[in-house]
């Protein structure tokens, strides 16, 4: 009885002493190890490149897998510059060949999927062999519309049943390491989409070793590698056979005066990858977020919650820590490289086309007068701390092309002359067409439905005339968009690459649905500028030709639009980083470097 | 032998249960459940890539096929791969399943032997202060959600603006102290909530069995109190307190605690359930349905042994 009492006392204090003791690292004990924990709000399902469609998926791909360019780490506007590529392209006068020349000496991380499992030299055919991924229906590609109808011989190689054995005369190696693209007709974003998670170069050995499970089994050539993934976080190391090239931060696009706070200049003239572990947390949850981020060794980068927002600000304009939280964490506000809007379904009769004139130009009275009673500021005082950026049209101001001199009246609030445009063509209580609006479940939700009909009321909309459809889940309602049936479609939508042509593209008539063109808007004389404007590199009469798209679509009054969300990320003073959780952006786990929280060079960033 | 006969009986009985639990199940999935194509798609799909897409998961075979597809997977214990990580089903259960037992295993355990403890005190001091105080904790311990029970533990054992003592999220069980380290906060708020209903069940039980004339002759006989309540009442409950752990058993083992899962960041397959059952991810579902319904027919059957043991009288017939 004794033994066994002093059993239990001593299993009990092991028990204590475990319970109680801090730290979090899985690395060995007694090596001063670098970790960064990075958090997102949801987690991957799929980390191969041609499934890389999501935020969270392309963050982790861009740091598995290399791609031929990249945006540079610090530059803004985004800008490219080379990777796997040894220079930006050689262009053809016309704009149809594109030559890229490809770095000798990358190799694959080692992996039982090669011989000895030793990785390989990377070359041009293991570009080739991954594009030709994205059109092989067994792969179920998310990224193959980026290059559809754009590259000789593509669509034809996928119609002729994917054989990878098969040449495609617009997609070639003309050597070992320089790759050859031949384009159908000229496009501009063409290197762009080369910088997209979408094309991380995967060598052909792990796809076949792996077959399905390649897809949990990432075997690439970028800086990291993976050691361990599931629902909640994903573990990864420097990639041992990573080449080693020196940061040059003024290349990177090092502004002083704006990004010296983040001690990044730290950086400079040194070899990445800075850390020895990069674990990524996966965390729906905002108050667990928050809870694991204040502690001094969990999670050390997370987005400033809503909820939290007037505990940790002094003033949101300009944004402004709060003097506590500014001791102990670096601060930044981003715009986001995309935007929030909702879109008219054209294809239905009581909001949109009609086979009756009269009917089809009330219809457009109708859309105007909903997008004057729609209130940009109030909804961005209620969800988005009002320090996001409402803007007029479909052109974000992310993009170089934005036209900060448009007319802001589709964004000014109205109810006034939207109830006189109302009642001047013929619409009442009566007359007002019933307006479904489709959402899936959660009180944010369903607040937002609430907020809108109340202002749709305001304009004179019946209550009961606005009804709610509740859709179980996000591809449930994303199965309602593709087939349009739904009269209003509310999105936020990523850029996938900084150009305003992403964002045109949502308008273009071909791109009805199922397409992207949700509203399937379709004016001839849209559709025509579209097409011009596709073919042409950026210059001022491209630019010309994306403001008077943008026009149309604010004239036509096809969408209630928009505002590009500003998130405010903090991060833990020792973590030397700019972080970007944009789609363009997730590259910059590369340059990350954890210090001692006592060093003096994070004492002097205070 | 006669166990044996009838464990045997008993699991033939369960192969309609089963097949009825698996038909019913996959028709609330195919003709209710969501529908994957759009989540798998681009972002400008043709209508071929749609067609080849549905194809892929099956959504053009008749529902017959699709069943006996189903029933083969059953057969073979071959579900396939998930639909969004194209992990094989086994290979997530076999990950999944042990974390989320290990997570809730201690909070079992202590909400059941605890519930049983506090019952029996209350029971014992009914209508006292000792009573009252106790039901008034289990009515509390009712009343507040599971969720703001796991977000009030996790502030004030984790956070740097509780006690900060324990990790607000991950999950480790390289060493016992590690598992002890992770498990400790998940399994307080799981015992939180659930000695409220443990407690309010096991006294009502054992309060029905004090009223019984044996035990009003024991106590006349002068039986010892702790001899009375082992042997008179505890045992004589055992019966409806054996079902409810039995039952709850394979909620354990298959649904995990989502909540407990998505805050303290475990990956277990609770998350990976709800995951799929909001995604339509057919193959994780099918599999956890059957896993599901063959853990309550054993469940069921070592219930009916365990009313053996606890009384004599039962007979396995």
């Amino acid at each position: 009885m004794c033994i066994f009492r002093h059993r239990f006392a001593f299993i009990l204090l092991l028990v204590i002493l475990g319970a109680c003791s801090s730290g979090e690292s899985e690395l060995p004990a007694g090596v001063d190890q670098k970790v960064f924990r990075y958090s997102m709000d949801s987690a991957p399902t799929s980390l191969d490149p041609v499934r890389a469609s999501t935020l969270y998926a392309n963050q982790l791909v861009v740091n598995l897998y290399d791609t031929l360019y990249v945006y540079k780490y610090l530059q803004r506007p985004y800008e490219l510059r080379p990777n796997l590529a040894t220079a930006m392209p050689e262009i053809s006068p016309d704009g149809l060949t594109y030559t890229i020349p490809v770095k000798q000496g990358i190799y694959f991380a080692d992996d039982p999927a090669f011989p000895g499992g030793k990785g390989r030299e990377l070359t041009a055919h293991d570009f080739i062999y991954s594009l030709k991924r994205h059109f092989d229906p067994s792969t179920r590609p998310a990224g193959a519309w980026l290059w559809q109808g754009r590259i000789v011989g593509l669509d034809e190689w996928k119609q002729a049943g994917s054989d990878y054995a098969q040449e495609i005369p617009g997609l070639r190696a003309t050597g070992s390491h320089v790759v050859q693209i031949r384009l159908k007709r000229p496009y501009p974003q063409l290197v762009d989409t080369l910088a997209l998670g979408f094309s991380g170069v995967v060598p052909r050995e792990a796809v076949e070793y792996y077959g399905r499970e390649f897809s949990i089994n990432p075997v690439g050539s970028g800086p990291f590698r993976l050691v361990s993934y599931d629902s909640s976080r994903a573990v990864l190391v420097p990639q041992e056979n990573f080449r080693r090239e020196v940061v040059d931060l003024e290349y990177e696009g090092y502004d002083a005066a704006t990004q010296s706070q983040y001690g990044v200049a730290l950086i400079d003239g040194r070899i990445p990858p800075f850390i020895d572990q990069l674990e990524i947390y996966f965390i729906k949850e905002g108050s667990a977020r928050w809870s694991s981020f204040t502690k001094s060794n969990e999670i050390q980068y997370a987005g400033l919650p809503n909820e939290q927002v007037d505990r940790v600000l002094v003033s949101t304009n300009p944004v402004t820590l709060n003097p506590g939280y500014a001791e102990q964490y670096h601060m930044k506000t981003a715009l986001e490289a995309g935007f929030v809007f909702s879109t008219f379904n054209m294809d239905f009769p009581e909001f949109g086309y009609n086979d009756d004139p009269e009917r089809e130009r009330r219809n457009h009275a109708l859309r105007c007068a909903m997008i004057r009673g729609f209130d940009w500021e109030s909804r961005n005082d209620s969800w988005y701390s009002g320090i996001g950026k409402v803007f007029p049209g479909i052109i974000p101001p992310v993009v170089p092309e934005y036209d900060a001199g448009l007319s802001r009246d589709s964004v000014i609030y109205d109810p006034e002359g939207a109830r006189s445009l109302l009642a001047a063509n013929g619409w009442n209580t009566a007359t007002l067409p019933v307006l479904t609006y489709g959402t899936t479940p959660g009180p944010t939700s369903r607040l937002f439905f609430e907020q809108f009909r109340a202002w749709m009321m305001r304009i004179g909309y019946p209550k009961e005339k606005i009804v709610l459809k509740t859709y179980a889940t996000f591809g449930d309602i994303a199965k309602a968009w593709r087939n349009s049936e739904l009269p209003l479609i509310s999105k936020g939508w990523g850029l996938d690459y900084p150009d305003a042509e992403n964002t045109l593209q949502l308008f273009y008539g071909p791109n009805a649905s199922p397409g992207s063109n949700d509203g399937n808007y379709r004016n001839a004389e849209y559709d025509e500028m579209f097409r011009q404007a596709g073919v042409m590199l950026p210059s001022p009469v491209r630019t010309d030709l994306y403001h008077r798209m943008n026009q149309l679509v604010i004239d036509d009054c096809v969408a209630i639009t928009g505002l590009s969300r500003v998130g405010i990320a903090l991060w833990h003073k020792n973590v030397i980083a700019l972080p970007d959780r944009n789609f363009v952006g997730g590259r910059f786990m590369y340059y990350v470097d954890v210090l001692d929280p006592d060093a003096p060079e994070v004492q002097a960033l205070r | 032998m006669e166990v044996f006969q009838y464990v045997l009986r008993k699991l033939l009985a369960g192969i309609p249960l089963v097949l009825g639990v698996t038909l019913i199940s996959f028709v609330l999935i195919v003709y209710f459940g969501p529908d994957k194509t759009y989540e798998l798609l681009g972002k400008n799909p043709t209508a071929d890539e749609i067609a080849e897409i549905r194809s892929q998961l099956g959504y053009d075979q008749p529902f017959v096929t699709r069943y006996m597809d189903y029933l083969r997977e059953i057969v073979t214990l071959d579900f396939g791969s998930s639909e969004s990580t194209d992990e094989k089903v086994s290979s997530i259960l076999a990950r999944t399943v042990p974390t989320s037992i290990a997570l809730a295993i201690p909070g079992f355990v202590l909400g059941n032997l605890l519930g049983v403890v506090l019952a029996l005190v209350a029971a014992y001091y009914r209508g006292f202060w000792v009573d009252k105080f106790i039901m008034g904790f289990a009515a509390v311990g009712m009343s507040i959600s599971f969720l703001i029970a796991i977000i009030g533990f996790q502030i004030l054992f984790s956070s740097s603006d509780g006690l900060d003592l324990l990790p607000v999220r991950g999950w480790d069980m390289s060493t016992p102290l590690q598992y002890i380290r992770y498990v400790t906060v998940p399994t307080l708020a799981t015992v939180f909530v659930a000695l409220g209903y443990n407690t309010r069940f096991y006294r009502a039980v054992i309060v029905e069995e004090m009223t019984r004339d044996h035990v009003r002759t024991a106590r006349a006989f002068g039986v010892p109190p702790v001899q009375l309540f082992y042997r008179n009442i505890l045992k004589n409950s055992m019966i409806p307190i054996v079902t409810r752990i039995m039952f709850s058993i394979p909620v354990i083992v298959i649904s995990g605690s989502l909540l407990l899962e998505s805050y303290f960041g475990i990956p277990g397959v609770g998350k990976v359930t709800y995951d799929a059952i909001v995604t339509g991810d057919q193959p994780i579902l099918k599999a956890v349905v059957v896993l599901t319904a063959v853990l309550f027919v054993i469940a069921q059957l070592l219930a009916d042994i365990c009313y053996r043991v606890v009384d004599p009288r039962v007979s396995l017939k």
